[in-house]
């Protein structure tokens, strides 16, 4: 071996420091980077040389740079980033349909509606008196008024869920173009290689996933070429370089499906902001909103119906206090329109119902909400259906695949409002012989509060609107409840995460002064090599 | 484990924000005084705190009626105060103007008995707040009003009851029907004969839609010259009665008699008619004003018990519903504390490294 084998091997030490400076100089300029995994580059022994018998060795190489990752934790974060997703997007719309409901501020329905009856009982005592008339149709305003705010802002709040529904949509569909454009470029860089070495590229890759964690939840897989392969809804959403584009399309509720590839996935997505959203959609308008327009309803109907029996000071009696309720139909046939009126408002049950008809030529009427058949029977064309108070008449030509639901839900806010606008007309007496100083159907108006309500299941009209309280509270804390627990089990998957792939300064420090050290060695030993060689030359 | 430099900076800024948060939630507790800002606070103690509110809001409006009531209960005990009066200044024309009187003294009698019976037909048709008080639910009518026809004074009102709720499903009636206080029954045994031996007889029937009793009174036998049948069914009818046998004349005006000594007898057997009536009239007065200071002590009563009621209740909403103070003041304190502690390690830690030491 020469003298000059010295200054290979010195050199390799200087080239090999110098890469492990440089790998150093990356980690710590990426400290903060979030998603960055720590590098190290990977020192061995160069190919020894075979001299005279021995093995000499042939200094050190470089063989790779190591990049500090485990797929495992990478995995877990995923899922916890989907479940995070979920929690916030629950946390946030709930929290907010809370404060429509906030009753520790007053905020809410249970003030206006013990104002109303206070002022039934007011009329009570004074029967005939135009001050406590007016008062009392000043306060069933105000209770209208309140009613209809509390419904604005949960429809506000379920089209905000909406907007955010298609904004998240678009998010998602960039996040895609984005991760199929590093898939192509990862298996440029990748191609024939045995080591994974796209690191840059592959950290980039991971925190794109992330964010897409928290807005859908998906399943993936890494192809043998490092294509990452993204499956939302059991659809494909990036494969390869390419990638499906997120549709929302509004369905027949008003609500926003999503469509990938031409195919409906809603129903397939459970977590990230997506799942919890379309989720708490779903919880807002069955609890809270239906549950609002059931107790309305209700009080329209108890109270017109007392209202009805009565007479008012000029004598005239079966007037309506609330605008009587309305049925809104919704039609899903081609050839035939359906219409439905109240006969019996006493027997409304204020569910909603689905007709249909069979092969056969039958009807059937499915009440909706608990899924009962109403009745059913031979249909035969042009002649009204009745049912719990209903009647329901269609024209045209109906086929065994047309359904038609009816709902006396639905409008209750919009046609919610005070029929009387003349207050002799307000009922307080039960007989017209014993006007004005009768006050007995007032007094049945005041016993209402106290009355269960079969429509409501039994409750109160106050019991039932505190349960609509204390339904919304409950979710609402189990929403924050549980966003806390997610959000501490991310930071600890994150926690664990950089725990591994992490930077430590102090680590990079002594790093820095370990591989400068070599670094001088390396130099020092071309030095000597080379006084070796002046030893040489001199002779 | 390996602890770098993003994790220091991840833990202290959680921790950070975890104890700010905490800080704001019990300052804004402070602010308000309230332990529950929200339903989701605390879902339970939030729906005892609506159901609390929404008892002494129900409490607050029963003891509004209840002073309403007795308003009404107390303005009609006055009018029965002077009613009682009236009858009892009757009652002395009576006992005074018996037999053998001058005419004048006769037609002071008759004048005085006649500004009475007008003075009672005031006292029936009196008014509340633009309510006759007397009419049952026809507040609108007067009670009492003169029938130019049958020479009666009529009731115009009915049995109507006018009840004010006082207490959950508990109710109470705030007026007293004219019915009920200016017409009356006769109780007890009734004598068969006036004092002088005359026979007599009292018939009454009650009109079960007004609860006016007409009784009917009959001196003497039938076919007597001196035989008389009137009827009274309000103590204005009585007082007219009177003021009319003072002028020997029946309530048309006519006279009693064409003989005068028939006509004199025949008066003065009137009177003394009418002598149980106006006692039982009297009685039945004082009466409806017992009943009166029952439906008062009642209400009362009830009123106390509401007044307590809502102690309680507001005791327990309070309870509930606000923030302990001391405990708030003490918690604020030590967040502080724990604040200020987290923030001078943090100071220590990150503002060394390695790097520091390397010269």
């Amino acid at each position: 071996m020469s003298l000059f084998g010295l200054f290979d091997i010195a050199k390799s030490a200087i080239f090999a420091s110098q890469t492990a400076l440089t790998v150093t100089s990356q980690n710590i300029a990426n400290v903060n980077t979030p998603g960055f995994t720590r590098r190290e580059a990977l020192f061995a022994v160069a190919a020894p040389v075979a001299l005279s018998g021995n093995l000499l060795g042939n200094g050190v190489t470089i063989t790779g740079i190591k990049r500090y990752y485990d797929q495992f934790i990478q995995t877990q974060l995923l899922g916890q980033y989907e479940n995070y997703g979920r929690s916030s997007a629950l946390n946030q719309t709930l929290s907010q349909i809370e404060q429509i409901f906030n009753e520790a501020k007053n905020i809410g329905l249970a003030v206006p509606l013990t104002d109303f009856f206070n002022a039934w009982q007011e009329l009570a005592t004074n029967p005939e008196g135009f001050v406590q008339r007016s008062d009392l149709l000043q306060k069933a305003n105000s209770l209208v008024l309140a009613a209809k705010q509390m419904e604005r802002g949960i429809t506000d709040n379920l089209e905000s869920v909406s907007d955010s529904i298609d904004n998240i949509a678009e998010r998602v569909n960039a996040i895609a173009s984005e991760i199929a454009a590093i898939n192509g470029k990862i298996v440029q860089v990748e191609a024939g290689s045995q080591v994974q070495n796209a690191n840059d590229l592959r950290d980039q890759r991971d925190v794109l996933m992330n964010e897409l964690a928290t807005l859908v939840d998906f399943s993936s897989y890494e192809d043998e070429n490092g294509s990452m392969t993204i499956m939302a809804g059991m659809r494909n959403l990036v494969s390869g370089e390419t990638s499906n584009s997120l549709s929302t399309r509004t369905n027949e509720e008003g609500d926003k499906d999503l469509y990938l590839d031409g195919i409906n996935i809603t129903g397939n997505i459970k977590k990230g902001q997506l799942g919890g959203l379309i989720s708490v959609r779903d919880t807002i308008r069955t609890n809270s909103l239906n549950g609002l327009r059931r107790l309305i309803a209700s009080l329209i109907q108890e109270i017109n119906m007392l209202h009805r029996s009565g007479y008012g000071l000029d004598g005239t009696t079966d007037n309506d206090f609330f605008a009587p309720l309305q049925l809104s139909t919704r039609d899903f046939s081609s050839g035939a329109d359906m219409t439905a009126t109240i006969t019996d408002s006493s027997q409304l049950t204020l569910d909603e119902y689905s007709i249909q008809f069979d092969a056969s030529g039958n009807y059937l009427v499915y009440n909706k909400q608990n899924g009962t058949l109403v009745t059913s029977g031979a249909y035969v064309s042009g002649s009204p259906i009745s049912f719990d108070g209903i009647e329901i008449s269609i024209t045209g030509t109906v086929t065994s695949t047309d359904k038609f639901t009816v709902s006396p839900l639905t409008d209750v806010m919009k046609n919610f409002q005070v029929a009387i606008s003349d207050q002799q007309k307000i009922a307080a007496a039960s007989s017209n012989a014993a006007l004005p100083g009768d006050n007995s159907n007032a007094l049945r108006i005041v016993q209402l509060y106290q009355n269960s309500i079969a429509n409501l299941g039994g409750a109160t009209l106050s019991s039932y609107y505190g349960g609509l309280v204390s339904t919304i509270g409950s979710m609402s804390r189990a929403a924050s409840d549980s966003l806390t627990f997610d959000d501490n089990l991310l930071s600890e998957l994150n926690t664990k995460r950089e725990s591994l792939s992490g930077v430590s300064l102090d680590e990079e420090a002594a790093n820095l002064i370990r591989f400068q050290r070599s670094y001088q060695a390396g130099a020092k030993m071309i030095q000597i090599t080379d006084e070796l060689l002046q030893t040489l030359l001199d002779l | 484990m390996r602890i770098t430099s993003f994790m220091i900076f991840n833990q202290l800024t959680r921790s950070l924000q975890r104890n700010m948060e905490d800080f704001a939630k019990l300052n804004s507790q402070l602010a308000s005084g309230k332990r529950i800002e929200k339903p989701s606070d605390d879902v339970i103690g939030m729906m005892r705190s609506l159901d609390y509110r929404l008892s002494i809001n129900n409490t607050e409006q029963y003891k509004r009626n209840i002073e309403e009531a007795n308003f009404h209960l107390q303005f009609t005990d006055k009018v029965l105060g002077s009613v009682s009066d009236s009858l009892l200044k009757l009652k002395e024309l009576l006992s005074m103007g018996g037999n053998d009187q001058t005419d004048e003294n006769r037609s002071f009698y008759s004048n005085q008995a006649a500004e009475w019976r007008d003075f009672l037909l005031e006292l029936s048709n009196t008014k509340l707040r633009d309510r006759y008080i007397f009419s049952g639910y026809k507040t609108d009518q007067v009670a009492f009003s003169y029938n130019s026809s049958t020479c009666h004074y009529d009731y115009n009102g009915d049995l109507g009851e006018i009840q004010i709720p006082f207490d959950t499903g508990a109710t109470l009636p705030s007026n007293i029907q004219g019915s009920e206080a200016f017409s009356f029954t006769l109780e007890g045994p009734l004598p068969t004969e006036l004092p002088d031996g005359t026979p007599l007889n009292y018939g009454q029937t009650t009109d079960p839609s007004t609860g006016v009793t007409t009784i009917t009174i009959e001196i003497g036998n039938s076919g007597d010259p001196d035989y008389d049948t009137f009827s009274i069914s309000n103590l204005m009818d009585v007082a007219n009665v009177m003021s009319y046998a003072w002028q020997y004349k029946d309530i048309t005006g006519s006279d009693l008699h064409s003989d005068a000594a028939i006509r004199e007898e025949m008066a003065t057997h009137r009177l003394m008619a009418l002598s149980i009536p106006l006692d039982d009239a009297g009685n039945q007065v004082l009466q409806v004003q017992a009943e009166i200071g029952t439906r008062q002590v009642h209400l009362n009563d009830q009123n106390a018990r509401l007044d307590n009621a809502a102690l309680n209740l507001k005791n327990a909403l309070s309870k509930t519903e606000d923030a302990d103070m001391e405990q708030t003041i003490t918690e604020i304190l030590k967040t502080e504390t724990a604040l200020q502690a987290l923030r001078e390690s943090a100071s220590r830690l990150i503002s060394q490294s390695l790097l520091d030491f390397l010269k």
